[in-house]
């Protein structure tokens, strides 16, 4: 019963940031840009999280702080890709890059540390214990007392669903990416709402962010996000933005995740590192062999 | 009328350098008519309606609505004004139904931005019953015909309230089956008060559905007239300058040996549906055969297997007894002339220059464009060749070393035409070759086939103009579901029996049966 315990609960913790990401990346996605710029948002905003945390003494200014880190960069992208119209692939390595460089340089200026940085000042975002949840058999110490972004994560994956999908913005977001010259030509500016979902996905990677540095762990350390980004793009592309596979795609790398961690009982760490990418490349492989199928 | 709806006044638009696409043309459009504008490929047809629509800022002009000078900097404020234009390139999202697409941005939404789909529909089925437009509202785009489509962009406009409806060529398009139905639309769309401006150089289209008529040539206004005070001899006078040649068709001498010969030939696409089916043909030197049939027939495929980009399930084909069934391309190109009907994707590489375009495959064929193994191109070569193509075929450009796409239409084709035609191959593969060209070009071009069929050429001419392949073709041979149903000579088939092979793949009863 642990065990089954702690394997969801790894599978949830692996699949927050993960998923708040990629719902991020969803919304580019439908725009029809090629946002892989992710990975450095979400690492932006790890950093502003601990950065806000550690200076104002409040969680929630770490949580602003993030979005806050995560949304310049989105800025930055908006400028370059949006703005003066520059190779998106292009810029958003440059972004990736600039993410790490950047939050490497102020983490050893401002903490005055290599590598990680921790500190009891820093406040962690806390649990929510729902009273009524509690109560539920078996589920209750799952469905309750789990940290406040992973209720926020479900929040934004219903509304994203809704907002997509059901509202005004969401046909416009989706006609920006099918057909962007249908789109200018019906009076609405592409380039508009493409601005608008680089600054959603900002926010939703700064969320994301600080999840990995105030949820997960309450620290920084430098390239702490490890790739997820990475791996939340692979998310949106392999299911071709479908908000319901993406966080089945994203607890699945998170069960391998909380996998990897427990194989190292009985294997080296930097082999149970691999499970999750080595799981996202079998189901890559495993995904385009079946749409293969079906095309014949 | 004392103050006109609708007036253009002195346009002038210059593209730099010194291009005067415009030259202070000046018409007035009335309430409620059906107005043609006519003119050659680069005659400022399309350019005087990008103006109007502020797609294009005229240099000088003015542009009157109801007596007030108006100036529009985008489609959206033109449409804000009850103006709107249906483009040639039809642009609509085709993952969206036909409503989605019809309301995009204009949507009814009710609390926190929730599509009103419920109100969408209402008001998009209004308007299809309004002018009895057949069309399903909850059809996706991407799985209805092109003339659907084309219904939902005029029904794009009439959601918004346009008083006045420009359209880009709409026939281009189009089958001719489906060509009466928009007329009938249109003639109700104006019976509601809309005034329609219709881009043309098909004569007979603008004569049949048109009140007025304003003629374009290089820039000019030429003439705006009455359509019951005018004819087609006088029209394409106007439009060009001098009244069309239509001489008899040249005595064909007897054809001699065959030159091109396909054997059984059967393809089956990615999907593995079988798309040509056991085709057997013959063009001999000095014949022009005609390829007739439905688009989506099998001729795409064809062209796709001769060519070399697809590879034939099974058969043979032959050039002059050379088995090319698997030959590189290449080495098919150095026996087969090819004018793609595609200009953009396969005729011509569009961003590069004439130059370029001129010489691609001489380059590989011709030692005398090439130094060092081929690696290096001879440039003085390859621009003398660009001049003899630009004089012997008649282009006119600025200069050889402009983009190829600064050309028009009918220069493009002249360009690509002279490249194929200077391989000096025994066999030409015509696919659909005056696709969107000026009534001058196309005479042009069809002179030029003749001409080629006197050198003993072979020519396999597929076209979607059956006048065409009866003015050019010496047989017909008609494609139904990949497969040749019919193989007759031009001068004794009728035109309403090779429409019936080729809509239902065999003649009407009482007719002889063909295979």
């Amino acid at each position: 019963m642990n065990i089954f315990k702690g394997l969801i609960n790894g599978m949830i913790a692996g699949a927050t940031p993960i998923l708040l990401a990629a719902l991020g990346g969803t919304y580019t996605y439908y725009a029809g840009i090629f946002n892989i710029a992710m990975e450095g948002m979400m690492l932006a905003g790890a950093f502003g999280a601990v950065l806000g945390s550690y200076f104002f003494h409040s969680w929630l200014a770490g949580l602003l702080c993030a979005i806050l880190g995560s949304t310049l960069l989105a800025l930055i992208f908006i400028l370059f890709a949006v703005v003066l119209k520059t190779d998106e692939f292009i810029t958003g390595i440059a972004l990736n890059l600039f993410a790490v460089g950047a939050t490497t340089y102020l983490l050893r200026q401002i903490f005055a540390v290599k590598g990680a940085f921790s500190s009891p000042e820093i406040l962690p975002i806390p649990r929510l214990h729902l009273a009524g949840l509690e109560k539920v058999p078996v589920l209750g110490e799952i469905l309750s007392g789990q940290n406040l972004l992973v209720y926020l994560m479900l929040a934004a994956l219903l509304l994203s669903v809704y907002v997509i999908f059901k509202t005004r913005f969401g046909l416009r977001l989706r006609a920006a990416g099918y057909n962007a010259p249908s789109l200018d030509s019906s009076g609405v500016r592409t380039a508009v709402i493409r601005v608008w979902a680089l600054l959603i996905c900002g926010v939703l990677c700064g969320l994301a962010g600080a999840y990995l540095s105030l949820g997960y762990v309450t620290l920084f350390s430098e390239n702490m996000s490890a790739g997820r980004g990475w791996i939340s793009l692979a998310a949106v592309i392999l299911v071709n933005g479908n908000p319901w596979g993406i966080a089945l795609i994203s607890l699945l790398f998170g069960f391998t995740d909380g996998l990897g961690l427990w194989l190292q009982q009985s294997l080296p760490s930097q082999f149970t590192a691999m499970v999750p990418y080595l799981a996202t490349l079998a189901a890559l492989y495993f995904y385009s062999m079946r749409r293969k199928r079906l095309a014949r | 009328m004392s103050v006109p709806f609708l007036a253009m006044q002195e346009i002038l638009k210059i593209f730099p350098p010194a291009v005067v696409a415009l030259d202070r043309v000046s018409v007035e459009f009335r309430p409620g008519e059906i107005h043609a504008v006519v003119g050659e490929n680069g005659a400022g047809k399309s350019t005087l309606m990008k103006v109007l629509y502020g797609l294009e800022a005229a240099n000088s002009g003015q542009i009157q609505l109801r007596g007030q000078a108006v100036q529009f900097h985008s489609p959206g404020q033109a449409i804000a004004a009850g103006i709107g234009m249906v483009h040639q390139e039809i642009l609509l999202v085709q993952e969206y139904r036909v409503w989605e697409n019809i309301v995009l941005g204009l949507e009814p939404a009710g609390w926190f931005g929730r599509l009103d789909e419920r109100q969408a529909l209402r008001s998009v089925q209004q308007k299809i019953d309004e002018f009895h437009f057949n069309l399903d509202p909850l059809a996706r785009v991407g799985e209805i015909s092109v003339a659907a489509r084309q219904k939902v962009e005029i029904l794009k406009l009439l959601y918004r309230n346009v008083a006045v409806l420009i359209l880009d060529e709409p026939t281009a398009v189009l089958t001719p089956q489906e060509i009466p139905q928009l007329f009938a639309e249109l003639r109700r769309l104006r019976a509601g008060g809309k005034t329609i401006l219709f881009i043309s150089h098909h004569l007979e289209e603008v004569l049949e559905l048109s009140d007025r008529i304003t003629v374009l040539r290089k820039g000019r206004q030429v003439a705006t007239l009455e359509t019951s005070a005018t004819n087609q001899a006088e029209l394409s006078r106007l439009m060009i300058g001098r009244e069309l040649a239509r001489p008899p068709r040249p005595a064909a001498a007897p054809p001699g040996q065959p030159v091109l010969e396909v054997e059984g030939l059967s393809y089956r696409d990615g999907a593995g549906r079988l798309r040509l089916q056991d085709l057997s043909l013959q063009v001999r030197a000095g014949e022009i055969v005609g390829v007739a049939g439905v688009e989506g027939n099998g001729q795409f495929e064809l062209v796709n297997v001769l060519m070399g980009l697809n590879p034939p399930e099974s058969g043979r084909l032959l050039v002059q007894g050379h088995d090319l069934t698997r030959a590189e391309i290449l080495e098919r190109r150095r026996r087969i002339a090819f004018v793609s009907q595609d200009r953009g994707r396969l005729g011509a590489a569009v961003r590069a220059t004439i130059t370029e375009n001129a010489l691609m495959t001489h380059h590989r064929l011709n030692p005398r464009f090439t130094r060092w193994r081929g690696w290096r191109l001879e440039a003085r070569a390859a621009l003398q060749f660009a001049r003899r193509i630009e004089t012997q075929f008649g282009v006119s450009m600025a200069s050889p070393e402009q983009p190829f796409q600064s050309l028009s239409g009918g220069n493009q084709q002249k360009v690509i035409l002279g490249r194929e035609l200077l391989l000096e191959t025994p066999f030409l593969l015509l696919d659909q070759p005056t696709r969107g060209l000026d009534v001058g070009s196309m005479e042009y071009v069809h002179e030029l086939i003749l001409t080629l069929r006197a050198e003993q050429r072979a020519i396999l001419l597929i076209s979607a103009d059956l006048e065409e392949l009866f003015r050019l073709s010496d047989r017909i041979v008609v494609l139904h579901r990949g497969r040749l149903v019919a193989d007759l000579p031009a001068v004794s088939a009728s035109l309403e029996q090779v429409g019936a092979l080729m809509l239902e793949g065999k003649e009407h009863p009482d007719g002889p049966q063909a295979d």
